[in-house]
């Protein structure tokens, strides 16, 4: 028998399994859907590869944020390529500035264009070394408001966190400062796709005699006296664990508890009326060769100083995020860029009874609409850049949704709230014993907040 | 809304979500014991509360409300 059964192959499933395989215990992973991996999966078109939610990684350097986690779950022997010293460009409204890595250069770079607000620079790096989970009740927008007097700078350091969902009222200052300081301790970019750091986990997993099952959806589990004894797939097999970890929606797996005695509606009802954040439109585009040289940092582009309220006002789009993929040869022709922007469920919802591929010409119209927006914000960046694409490919909330089972096609799993703090940043145990919960939806979302999760949850198990 | 249509709506719901026999909340029952609340089932005790009223128990007075009377008295002081 298995020791551990996860349910899901998203980043935390896998993290999950390859640290409770590197202590010894027999781990199966049993993923829904054909392809492992979740939002860290990549897909080959024309010869080239595409990720789907990998960009860049914050905190690998020795003593930062991410090193140990990622020396723990062996991930560090991947070729990370450490990103230009001015990691992220802002540029908002035609003004252009810099983000510098370490703490006091990020300051000092940005008091280069905010002289009257150096103090509060000072201040605020500070503050961003010094997150506790007590500042899971503080609003993040709040925070900035009393920070910085200067509208302009308040919006210009919250543009790179397009990482997670900025909504004024609700935002927490843990979730917002997790989103940008390990960045600014360092940031990396993997010299190839999110398949490199799926497999090394699978590889992980295999090596200490664990599996990792595709095509087996969990349809159900099944209780015994308090506990999870098996969990049964669509295609009728069933596998017995002592211990399960749920590393997909929490909502989800709420329909796999039906009939579980010890799972009380209050729990389900609070689980599946969460709220969950916005979702992204992404427009991945190859590059024809030798037309566009490879630049190491990401650009934010906003047409104005309203980055957050952007997310609700954002058609036509008005904020995007370039990333350019590492070249894996080395060279420095760029032949792949992404252009993401925050889009709510709203936007799309009238496609919501298609499916992948079979969505009809109106919705391939909108996609196309909105990569275009897309392109013009991008060409304040890199001027004349739709002419330098070959091919262009999509993917909405609507695509999140169907590919990785994620409710609305939210891109940051269920929504924190800093009013609600004790109701929306969930433990990882659950009213059963041996079930516990993983992954961006329970306490952080993004690569640094899944990871931070997967530590969280195997601790109860090897505690 | 009355404390006794909060009294009434409460003592509904909270038998219903927490799966118990409504019979055995009296104000003066200790809310823990007879919900059988834990560290996790605590937070949704709060949910309710929260989502049925608009009010948010914090956690500073969270160890204020021992019995059902001092939840209705929350409930009623702070709904809105």
């Amino acid at each position: 028998m298995n020791d551990v059964l996860i349910i899901g192959s998203g980043l935390g499933g896998l993290e999950c399994g390859a640290l409770l395989a590197r202590r010894g215990l027999r781990v199966l992973i049993l993923e829904g859907s054909q392809q492992p991996g979740g939002c860290m999966q990549s897909f080959r078109r024309a010869g080239l590869d595409y990720d789907t939610g990998l960009h860049y990684v914050g905190g690998l350097a020795p003593g930062q944020a991410m090193h140990k986690a990622f020396a723990e779950l062996g991930l560090l022997d991947l070729p990370w390529q450490r990103m230009d010293e001015d990691f992220d460009h802002v540029i908002i409204a035609g003004r252009h500035f810099t983000f510098r890595q370490g703490y006091e250069a990020f300051a000092e770079g940005l008091a280069k264009d905010f002289p009257h607000q150096r103090e509060a620079l000072q201040s605020y790096v500070q503050r961003l070394q010094h997150i506790t989970a007590s500042d899971m009740d503080v609003s993040a927008y709040d925070y900035l408001r009393q920070t910085f007097s200067d509208e302009l700078l308040l919006n210009v350091v919250s543009a790179a966190a397009m990482k997670t969902e900025l909504r004024r009222e609700s935002l927490p200052l843990f979730n917002f400062a997790h989103t940008c300081s390990s960045y600014i301790e360092s940031s990396w970019r993997l010299q190839g796709d999110g398949n490199l750091l799926v497999g090394k986990l699978i590889g992980t997993i295999r090596e200490a005699g664990g599996e990792v099952l595709t095509g087996r959806r969990v349809v159900r589990l099944s209780e015994t006296d308090g506990r999870i004894t098996s969990a049964v797939c669509a295609n009728g097999e069933t596998y017995e664990a002592g211990h399960f970890i749920s590393d997909i929606h929490p909502a989800t797996l709420c329909s796999l508890l039906e009939g579980c005695p010890s799972v009380r509606k209050s729990f389900r009802r609070r689980m599946e009326t969460a709220e969950n954040t916005c979702g992204m439109f992404t427009a991945q585009f190859s590059i024809k060769p030798g037309a566009l040289r490879y630049f190491a940092h990401n650009v934010f582009v906003y047409d104005k100083p309203n980055v957050w309220t952007m997310t609700e006002e954002n058609d036509p789009v008005k904020g995007v995020m370039i990333s350019a993929r590492a070249p894996e040869d080395g060279s420095d022709s760029l032949r792949q860029i992404d252009l993401l922007t925050p889009m709510p469920w709203h936007e799309c919802e009238a496609w919501a009874d298609t499916r992948v591929g079979r969505r009809g010409d109106e919705y391939k119209a909108f996609c196309r609409e909105k990569a275009a927006q897309c392109l013009t914000l991008a060409e304040q960046y890199i001027p004349g850049l739709r002419d330098m694409v070959e091919q262009c490919y999509t993917s909405s909330p609507l695509t999140y949704r169907d590919y990785l089972g994620s409710p609305e096609g939210s891109a940051f799993g269920m929504r924190k709230d800093c009013r609600a703090a004790m109701l929306t940043f969930h433990s990882v145990s659950t009213p059963l014993a041996n079930l516990l919960l993983t992954g961006g939806s329970i306490i952080l979302p993004g690569i640094e907040g899944v990871t931070m999760t997967a530590f969280e949850t195997c601790s109860k198990i090897t505690k | 809304m009355t404390r006794e249509e909060i009294i009434a709506e409460i003592n509904a719901e909270l038998a219903e979500e927490f799966e118990i026999d409504e019979a055995t909340i009296t104000p003066d029952a200790p809310i823990y014991q007879t919900l059988e609340l834990d560290s996790l089932s605590l937070v949704d005790l709060i949910g309710i509360v929260q989502t049925k009223y608009g009010v948010l128990i914090s956690k500073a007075e969270l160890p204020t409300i021992k019995t059902f009377a001092q939840l209705y008295d929350y409930i009623e002081q702070h709904q809105k």
